[in-house]
C-alpha cells in the first residue's frame, strides 16, 4: 500500500541490457545490516536525548536531521557493498549513486507528504525536509546505492512490487515499511487529543520508524524464506 | 456463471431502494423526537399539589370560561399577584451575550461598550439583570423561539422544519398569555406569526429571508415603536430584530457594521424604558437574543460562541445594588419560560424543564416567592412523574410529605426516581413545615434560606435530567430501521458483487492480466470504506472529515499514479519502437493529468481550513480575503472563463464535429457571458441586494435551464441525422466486411456522442450556476474541482486504464466528497451558507430558497453525479463485447450497471454505519452538537445521491430510447424508400 511512488531519476538510462543479478545477501548478513541499522537509530535517540536534551517531541526537525546525519554514511557504506553489476560498478560509484539519491528520494518523498496534506507554510518548510532526507534515507538512498539508474529495476520493485534475490527482499520491505508506516501514522494528527506529538511530522515520523524495524525484521523472515527456497530448488 | 437480467437488476435496486428509504424514514421519526411528553394546556390544576398517580382532574368548566374569568381563577389559586402586567419581549436575533455582559468575568470589549451606552448603564445601577442564557443546540431561530416561550427543549427536526415552520400547538406561554384574554401585538421576524397564527392583535411581519439587507428589516419593526409605547391597548408586545444576525450572517462578528447596529439596538432600548419608567412599575422589559453567532456570523452549531445567548430583565424597580454582583451570571434559555409565567400569574407551560431564575423574584415576599418554587417544582414533578412511570406512591412515599413528625430531611441517594423523590419530599416538607410555623411565630431568614436551597437542589437535578434524557425511543421501530437500512445495504452490495462477477468472467477470456485476485487498489477502496466506517465512530474524527477524504482520496491517486508508472517503459532498447512510443505517450499523459489532479486536490485541501479545532491555522481562503476583494473579483472572473473555456475543449474532443456541437458551445458561452456581465455589473455582492441584480438572475437561471433541457431533449433526435455521413465513415474506417454488425452498431457510437455531449453540458452548465451561487471566494475551488473531474475523466479515457470500473467510479465519487468539504462545508450546521439561498429569488418561498441551498450545500457530489454522464459516455466502447446479442437489456445493463450500483452502495454503507453509530452513541455527551448534525447531511447526502443516481439513469435510458426507436423507425422508413 505504498502511496508515495518513487519516479526514480528520470534521466535517460543507458544501461545494457543483460542486469547481472545483485550478490545474494545471506541471512546473517541481513540480520548484521539490520541489527547496524536499528542500533545506529537508537544511537541517534540517545545521542540527541543526552547530548543535545532533545527528542522527536521538542524538536522534531534537528532530531531527524539528527536520524539523517548519522544514518547517511552507514546505510550508504552498507548497502553499496551489495551494489548490482559488480563487474562495471565500482564500490566508489555506488557510494556516488547512494549520496545522489538523497536529494531525488527527498524531493520524491516531500512531494508525495505535500499531496497527502502536509503543510506547504515556511514554518513547516525545515520540518518538512528534514522529515523527507530521513524518508530517503529508507527509501530511494539503498535501492539507489543497489540498483543504480537501472529503470526497469526500479520499476519492478517500486511499482510491481515484485523483489527479486534477498537484497530486493531486503530494500522493498524497508522501503514500503517506512511508506506505510508514515501513511499510518498520519491519522491521529486532526484527532483533537491536544497532546504536542499530533504536529507535523512528528506522528508521521514515529510511524515511518516504526513501520521501518517492523519491515526489518519481516525481511529476515523473507530473507531466511528466500534462501530456503532457492536452496529447495537448487538441491532438486 | 450467475447472471442477472436487466429487468431483475433494475427491479432489485429499485427494491433496495425503497427499504432504505422506508427505513431510513422509521429511523429518523423514531430517533429524533418530535412530539412532546404532555399534550394539552395547563390549567388551573398546575397551581395544585401533584397527585399521587399523576391523574389529571381538571375542572371540565375551565376551558369555556371567558378570559377575564380565567384570569381571576389563576390569581385566586396561584396565591401570588402578578408582579407586572405588561410585557415587552425584545428578540435581537444573534446577538452574542458577549457583546453586553462580557466573558468570564470580564467587561464587553470597549469598542461594544461605547456602541451601547444606555444598556451599559441600566446594569450598572441595577436596573437591569443581564444572563447568560445558555441556548440548547441547534441554535437556529425557531427552535430558540420556541424553547423561549415552552421552555422545553424541542426535537432536532426542527432544524429541517426552521424553513417550514408550522404553528407551533404545544403547551407555551403565548398560548397562556392568549387563554388570559391579553392583546398581544408583534413586530418583526415572521416567524412568530407563523408559529403562532391568529394570536396577534397587530402585527408586521419581517422576513428573516432576505439575508443581504441590514437596514430595511429592522427599520420595519422600530417605526411603530413610538406608536406601541404611547398605546396602552395591548399587554404584551414582541419585538424581533433580525438585523444583528444578517449583519453577522455577512460580516461576521468583527463586522464593519456590528457596532453601529449595536447602538440602534441601544437606542430602541433607551426608547422603550424610558416609555415604561412612567408606567407605575408594571411593565416588564426582556431583552433576549435567540442564539449567538460564531466568528464568521454563522450559527446552529453548539460552540459557546454560538449558545451564548442574552436573557435581560429589565423592570423599572430599581432593584437592590447587590444585583450587579450577579453581573455575568449563567442560565439556561428554557428558565425563560417558567419565570414570566410565574411572573405573570399563568400555568407554566407543561413540558417545561426550565427553572425560575431567583433573582426576579427577589421584590416579592417570602412566602410568594417560596410559592413560585413550588409551582415550578409541582410542574416539573409532573413532568417526572409523565418520564418516570415508577415515581408513583406506591413503591416511594413520594407524597407523604404532610407528617406531623416535624421535618425530616433525609440524604438523598439510590435510583433516580427515589433520588427525585426524596429531593422533591424533602424541600415540601420543609415548605409545609415553614409555612405551619408562620402562622405561630416570625420566620427567620435561616429556615427560608434552607427551603430555598431544598427546591433549588430538585429543581436543578430534575431539570438536568429532563434536559439530558432524550425522550423515549420506539425501540421497535428503530430496530426495524435500522435492520431495514442494513438488509438494503447487502441487497446493493451482493447486487454490486454480481454485476462486478459477470464482468470478470466477461473480460478474463480477453485479457489476462486479470489474473491476480486482489490488485492494490480494489484492495485499499474496501480499506479505505473500513476506515471511513470507523472513523465515524469518533466525535472528533466527524468534525474533521475532510482530512479523511482527503487523504483517502490523495491515496488513491497516488495508486493510480503507480499504475500508471507500471507501463511506463525508459528502456529504449525494445525493439517495437512505435508501440512503445505511444505506449509511453499514454501513460505519459496519464501520468501528467494524474498529476494535476493531485496538484488541484492539494490547493482545494488548502482553500478553506473546515473541521472545528484547526480552523485557526492558515488557509487560502482568508488569505485572499484579507488581500482584497478585487483579488477575489479577479480570481472569479477567470474562473468563469477557465470553466467555460474547459467545457468547450471537451465539447470539441468529440470525435465527430458537427454543427449541433458548435450551436451548444456557442450557447454555453453565451450563459458564461451571462455570469460574467453579471459579476462585473455587480461586483459588490454583499451590498447588491437590488431588483436588477435579481431579475438578471433570473434570466440566467431560465437561459441556463432552457439550455440544458433542450440539449438533453433534443439533442438524441438531432445527433443520429447529422452522423450519418459520420457512420458511413465509420463503417468505411472499420471493415466493410461485416456490414450488417456495424450498422447495428452505429446507433451505440451516436449514443457515445450524445452522452459526451450532454454530460459536457451537465458539467459546465451546474460549474457555471455554482459560480453564481457559491460565495465568490469559492471560484477558484469550482474550477480546480472541474479540472480534477475533466483530468480524470482523460484519464480513464485513454486505453492504458487498466483499472476496473468500479474502481474508478469510487475514485470519482471520492472526489466528490473530497470536494464537498473543499468548499467550505463541515458537518456542523454553521457552515450552510444561507446568504447564498436568496440569490435571484423576488418573492420570499421557503420552497426554492431550500432547494437553492441544497444546490449550494451538495455541489460537488452533484458535480460528480454529472460527470457520469460523461464518464458513461467514455466507457461505451466497451459495448460492442457485450452486444453480441444485441440485446438491449444487455447493453444498458452494461452502460449503468456500476455508475448506479457503486454511488448507490457506498452511500448506503456510509448511511448504514452511521445509523448504528447514532444508535450507539445515543447517551454521548455530542450526540446532538456532533452525531446528528452529521447524520442530517448524510441523510441529505442520501437524498443527492437519489436525485444524481436519477438524473444519470433518465439521461441515458431517454437516449437510448430515443436512438433505438428512431433508428428503427427510420430504418423502416428508409427500407420503404428503397423500395
Amino acid at each position: 500500500m505504498d502511496h508515495r511512488e518513487k519516479v526514480s531519476e528520470v534521466t535517460p538510462a543507458s544501461k545494457p541490457s543483460a542486469v547481472e543479478a545483485p550478490p545474494p545477501i545471506s541471512p546473517s548478513e541481513t540480520l548484521t545490516v539490520n541489527l547496524i541499522c536499528g542500533l545506529s537509530l537508537a544511537l541517534t535517540f540517545w545521542i540527541s536525548n543526552s547530548l543535545y536534551s532533545i527528542d522527536l517531541v521538542t524538536d522534531p526537525s534537528l532530531t531527524l536531521f539528527l536520524i539523517s546525519i548519522i544514518e547517511l554514511p552507514i546505510v550508504i557504506l552498507l548497502f553499496s557493498r551489495y551494489r548490482q553489476n559488480r563487474l562495471q560498478c565500482s564500490y566508489l560509484r555506488a557510494v556516488g549513486r547512494g549520496i545522489l539519491g538523497v536529494p531525488v528520494g527527498a524531493l520524491l518523498n516531500s512531494l508525495g507528504a505535500i499531496a497527502l496534506g502536509a503543510p506547504v507554510t515556511f514554518q513547516c518548510l525545515p520540518k518538512t525536509l528534514a522529515w523527507s532526507l530521513m524518508m530517503s534515507l529508507f527509501t530511494t538512498v539503498p535501492a539507489s546505492c543497489v540498483l543504480g539508474s537501472s529503470w526497469a529495476d526500479w520499476k519492478r520493485i517500486f511499482a510491481h512490487t515484485k523483489p527479486n534475490g534477498s537484497i530486493e527482499y531486503l530494500i522493498c520491505l524497508q522501503a514500503h515499511g517506512a511508506v506505510i508506516g508514515g501513511w499510518f501514522g498520519a491519522w491521529p494528527m486532526p484527532l483533537d487529543w491536544e497532546r504536542p506529538w499530533q504536529e507535523w511530522p512528528i506522528s508521521v515520523s514515529y510511524g515511518t520508524l516504526a513501520g521501518y524495524l517492523v519491515a526489518s525484521v519481516a525481511s529476515l523472515g523473507f530473507v531466511l524464506a528466500h534462501r530456503s527456497r532457492l536452496q529447495h530448488v537448487k538441491n532438486e | 456463471m450467475s447472471s442477472i437480467s436487466c429487468t431483475n437488476l433494475a427491479l432489485f435496486t429499485i427494491a433496495a431502494l425503497l427499504l432504505q428509504f422506508i427505513g431510513l424514514y422509521l429511523f429518523v421519526f423514531s430517533f429524533f423526537p418530535v412530539k412532546p411528553l404532555l399534550s394539552g394546556y395547563s390549567h388551573s390544576e398546575s397551581f395544585r399539589r401533584p397527585t399521587c398517580d399523576g391523574v389529571v382532574n381538571a375542572n371540565p368548566d375551565e376551558a369555556s370560561l371567558p378570559p377575564d374569568r380565567i384570569r381571576d381563577l389563576y390569581q385566586e389559586v396561584s396565591e401570588m399577584p402578578p408582579t407586572y402586567d405588561r410585557l415587552i419581549l425584545m428578540v435581537i436575533d444573534g446577538l452574542p451575550a458577549e457583546f453586553v455582559l462580557g466573558k468570564k468575568g470580564q467587561p464587553p470589549s470597549k469598542a461594544y461598550m461605547e456602541a451601547m451606552p444606555y444598556t451599559q448603564s441600566l446594569l450598572a445601577n441595577g436596573t437591569g439583570v443581564g444572563y447568560h442564557a445558555v441556548a440548547a443546540a441547534p441554535t437556529v431561530t425557531m427552535p430558540r423561539l420556541k424553547a423561549m416561550v415552552s421552555g422545553a427543549i424541542g426535537g432536532f427536526l426542527d432544524v429541517a422544519s426552521n424553513f417550514n415552520s408550522q404553528a407551533y400547538l404545544d403547551d407555551n406561554l403565548l398560548a397562556q398569555f392568549f387563554k388570559i384574554g391579553w392583546k398581544m401585538v408583534m413586530h418583526g421576524d415572521d416567524t412568530w406569526l407563523k408559529l403562532f397564527p391568529g394570536f396577534f392583535a397587530r402585527h408586521d411581519g419581517v422576513s428573516s429571508f432576505f439575508v443581504k439587507d441590514t437596514v430595511q428589516v429592522d427599520r420595519n419593526v422600530s417605526r411603530h415603536l413610538g406608536d406601541e409605547l404611547s398605546r396602552d391597548d395591548w399587554n404584551f408586545l414582541i419585538l424581533h430584530y433580525l438585523g444583528l444576525d444578517h449583519v453577522g450572517h455577512i460580516g461576521g462578528r468583527s463586522s464593519a457594521l456590528m457596532a453601529s447596529k449595536l447602538s440602534e439596538m441601544d437606542e430602541v432600548v433607551k426608547m422603550i424604558h424610558s416609555n415604561i419608567a412612567y408606567d407605575q412599575g408594571k411593565t416588564l422589559l426582556v431583552v433576549v437574543s435567540d442564539h449567538g453567532m460564531t466568528e464568521s456570523g454563522n450559527h446552529g452549531g453548539s460552540s459557546y460562541e454560538e449558545t451564548d445567548s442574552l436573557a435581560l430583565f429589565i423592570g423599572p424597580k430599581n432593584h437592590a445594588s447587590d444585583h450587579t454582583l450577579s453581573y455575568h451570571d449563567t442560565i439556561f434559555q428554557v428558565d425563560i419560560a417558567p419565570t414570566l409565567a410565574l411572573l405573570f400569574g399563568v400555568p407554566i407551560p407543561k413540558n417545561n424543564i426550565g427553572v425560575l431564575i431567583s433573582q426576579t423574584v427577589d421584590s416579592m415576599t417570602d412566602e410568594q416567592s417560596l410559592r413560585a418554587l413550588q409551582l415550578n417544582s409541582w410542574q416539573l414533578f409532573r413532568l417526572l412523574q409523565a418520564q418516570l412511570p415508577d415515581l408513583s406512591c406506591r413503591k416511594f412515599p413520594c407524597d407523604a410529605f404532610i407528617t406531623n413528625s416535624g421535618p425530616t430531611i433525609s440524604e438523598c441517594k439510590g435510583s433516580k426516581e427515589e433520588l427525585f423523590c426524596c429531593l422533591y419530599s424533602n424541600a415540601a416538607t420543609l415548605h409545609d413545615t415553614w409555612r405551619a410555623e408562620a402562622v405561630i411565630k416570625s420566620n427567620t431568614t435561616e429556615g427560608y434560606n434552607t427551603i430555598v436551597a431544598a427546591y433549588h437542589e430538585f429543581l436543578s437535578r430534575a431539570s438536568e435530567w429532563l434536559s439530558h434524557k432524550a425522550t423515549d425511543r420506539p425501540v421497535s421501530l428503530l430496530a426495524f430501521g435500522v435492520a431495514a437500512l442494513i438488509t438494503s445495504c447487502l441487497i446493493l452490495l451482493k447486487l454490486l458483487f454480481v454485476i462486478n462477477k459477470e464482468v470478470l468472467t466477461l473480460e478474463i477470456q480477453d485479457v489476462e492480466n486479470y489474473t491476480k485476485p486482489w490488485k492494490l487498489d480494489e484492495g485499499f477502496i474496501f480499506f479505505g470504506i473500513l476506515i471511513l466506517v470507523i472513523s465515524m465512530g469518533s466525535s472528533s474524527m466527524i468534525e474533521e472529515e475532510h482530512y479523511i477524504w482527503h487523504f483517502l482520496t490523495s491515496t488513491i491517486n497516488l495508486l493510480f499514479f503507480r499504475k500508471a508508472l507500471q507501463s511506463f517503459e525508459l528502456n529504449k532498447a525494445v525493439d517495437d519502437l512505435i508501440s512503445l512510443g505511444i505506449k509511453n505517450y499514454t501513460s505519459g499523459c496519464q501520468i501528467s493529468l494524474l498529476f494535476l489532479t493531485l496538484f488541484s486536490g492539494r490547493i482545494l485541501k488548502g482553500w478553506h481550513q473546515g473541521g472545528v479545532n484547526w480552523t485557526n491555522l492558515p488557509d487560502i481562503s482568508t488569505w485572499l480575503e484579507q488581500a482584497g476583494s478585487q483579488y477575489i473579483n479577479l480570481i472569479k472572473i477567470a474562473s468563469c472563463f477557465m470553466i467555460i473555456m474547459l467545457g468547450i475543449f471537451v465539447l470539441f474532443l468529440l470525435q465527430s464535429k458537427t454543427k449541433v456541437v458548435t450551436v451548444i458551445g456557442f450557447s454555453l458561452l453565451m450563459s458564461s457571458l451571462l455570469v460574467l456581465q453579471h459579476f462585473m455589473k455587480h461586483q459588490d455582492m454583499a451590498a447588491s441586494y437590488n431588483k436588477d441584480a435579481t431579475f438578471s438572475v433570473q434570466v440566467f437561471y431560465a437561459i441556463l435551464g432552457i439550455t440544458t433541457v433542450t440539449v438533453v431533449l433534443v439533442l438524441p433526435w438531432i445527433m443520429p441525422m447529422k452522423t450519418r455521413e459520420m457512420c458511413s465513415k465509420w463503417n468505411l474506417y472499420m471493415s466493410a466486411a461485416v456490414p450488417a454488425e456495424v450498422h447495428n452498431m452505429t446507433p451505440i457510437f451516436v449514443l457515445k456522442d450524445s452522452l459526451h455531449v450532454m454530460g459536457c453540458v451537465y458539467i459546465t452548465s451546474w460549474c457555471l450556476l455554482q459560480l453564481l451561487l457559491q460565495r465568490p471566494i469559492n471560484a477558484m475551488p469550482l474550477l480546480l474541482l472541474n479540472v480534477q473531474i475533466l483530468a480524470y475523466m482523460l484519464a480513464f479515457s485513454s486505453c492504458g486504464s487498466h483499472h476496473k470500473q468500479w474502481v474508478e467510479i469510487t475514485a470519482l465519487y471520492n472526489l466528490g466528497m473530497a470536494g464537498h468539504f473543499a468548499l467550505g462545508n463541515s458537518n456542523t450546521l454553521a457552515t450552510i451558507d444561507v446568504a447564498g439561498a436568496f440569490i435571484g429569488i423576488s418573492s420570499h418561498s421557503t420552497f426554492l430558497s431550500g432547494v437553492l441551498m441544497f444546490i449550494i450545500t451538495y455541489a460537488s457530489p452533484m458535480l460528480f453525479f454529472f460527470s457520469l454522464v460523461l464518464y458513461i459516455s467514455i466507457k461505451v466502447r466497451i459495448c460492442p463485447l457485450v452486444t453480441g446479442g444485441g440485446n438491449s437489456g444487455e447493453i444498458l445493463k452494461s452502460l449503468l450497471g456500476f455508475p448506479c450500483l457503486v454511488p448507490l452502495s457506498i452511500n448506503s454503507i456510509l448511511l448504514s454505519a452511521n445509523t448504528i453509530v447514532l444508535v450507539l452513541m445515543r447517551n454521548h455527551l455530542f450526540i446532538w452538537s456532533v452525531f446528528s448534525p452529521k447524520y442530517l447531511y448524510v441523510c441529505a447526502a442520501t437524498a443527492c445521491v437519489y436525485i444524481g443516481v436519477f438524473i444519470v439513469v433518465a439521461t441515458v435510458i431517454y437516449t437510448y430510447m430515443v436512438l433505438f426507436w428512431l433508428r428503427k423507425s427510420l430504418s423502416i422508413t428508409s427500407k420503404e424508400t428503397v423500395t
